[in-house]
């Protein structure tokens, strides 16, 4: 997994749970560019494999991810 | 294009059964997966018009939100929902009773669905 690149968009999804976060990235994404960058912040505990697995089936990678304090960072980038 | 079916056999007098296979529907319309429900058995009553307003799934603290709105955000993302009319017949429904949007298929429909569908899920 590459390091953190600076993002085009960010997506605060702290505080909602599934499925939002998830349909909330989904929306974001299309509206983007290929190629541009997202930073999502979530907090559903689920955030890590559900990120992952929408990353793998949709196509769009998974550039990054961490977490501090129970925040999960993703970096997206459509593809 | 990968595609899931759900089946959705409950109704409204079963409210923590209602949104979940509609949840996971929208999740997968997010992750670019063709998606539709089946409305079944009790599934249908959830169609009727007012029924997803008055239904309220419930949270363990008391609180909870509308079914409605979970329906919309489904269709939003492009998930199909149909009925078939014995399904209806089983409730004294008819179609005039269900809100928009919805399909009616038989049950030739359904299973050439489910043989042409990557996952069926039943609930």
């Amino acid at each position: 997994m590459a390091d953190a690149p600076n993002p085009d968009r960010t997506l605060d999804a702290k505080g909602l749970l599934c499925p939002m976060p998830i349909v909330k990235l989904a929306k974001l994404v299309k509206e983007m560019d290929s190629q541009q960058v997202v930073l999502m912040e979530a907090t559903d505990p689920g955030s890590v494999p559900d990120v992952t697995a929408w990353s793998k089936n949709t196509g769009n990678p998974l550039l990054h991810h961490e977490t501090t304090d129970n925040v999960m960072r993703f970096w997206i980038q459509k593809a | 294009m990968s595609s899931i079916l759900y089946v959705h056999t409950g109704g409204v007098n079963n409210p923590e059964r209602s949104a979940t296979p509609i949840y996971l529907a929208t999740t997968a319309a997010a992750m670019d997966v063709e998606v539709g429900i089946y409305f079944t058995v009790n599934g249908p009553t959830l169609l009727r018009k007012g029924a997803a307003e008055a239904l309220i799934v419930p949270k363990f603290d008391g609180t909870g939100a509308p079914l409605r709105r979970f329906i919309d955000q489904a269709r939003d993302m492009g998930v199909k929902f149909y009925v078939c009319q014995p399904s209806l017949d089983l409730h004294g429904l008819t179609r005039d009773d269900l809100i928009d949007g919805v399909e009616m298929i038989g049950g030739a429909a359904f299973n050439d669905m489910a043989l042409e569908a990557d996952q069926v899920i039943c609930f």
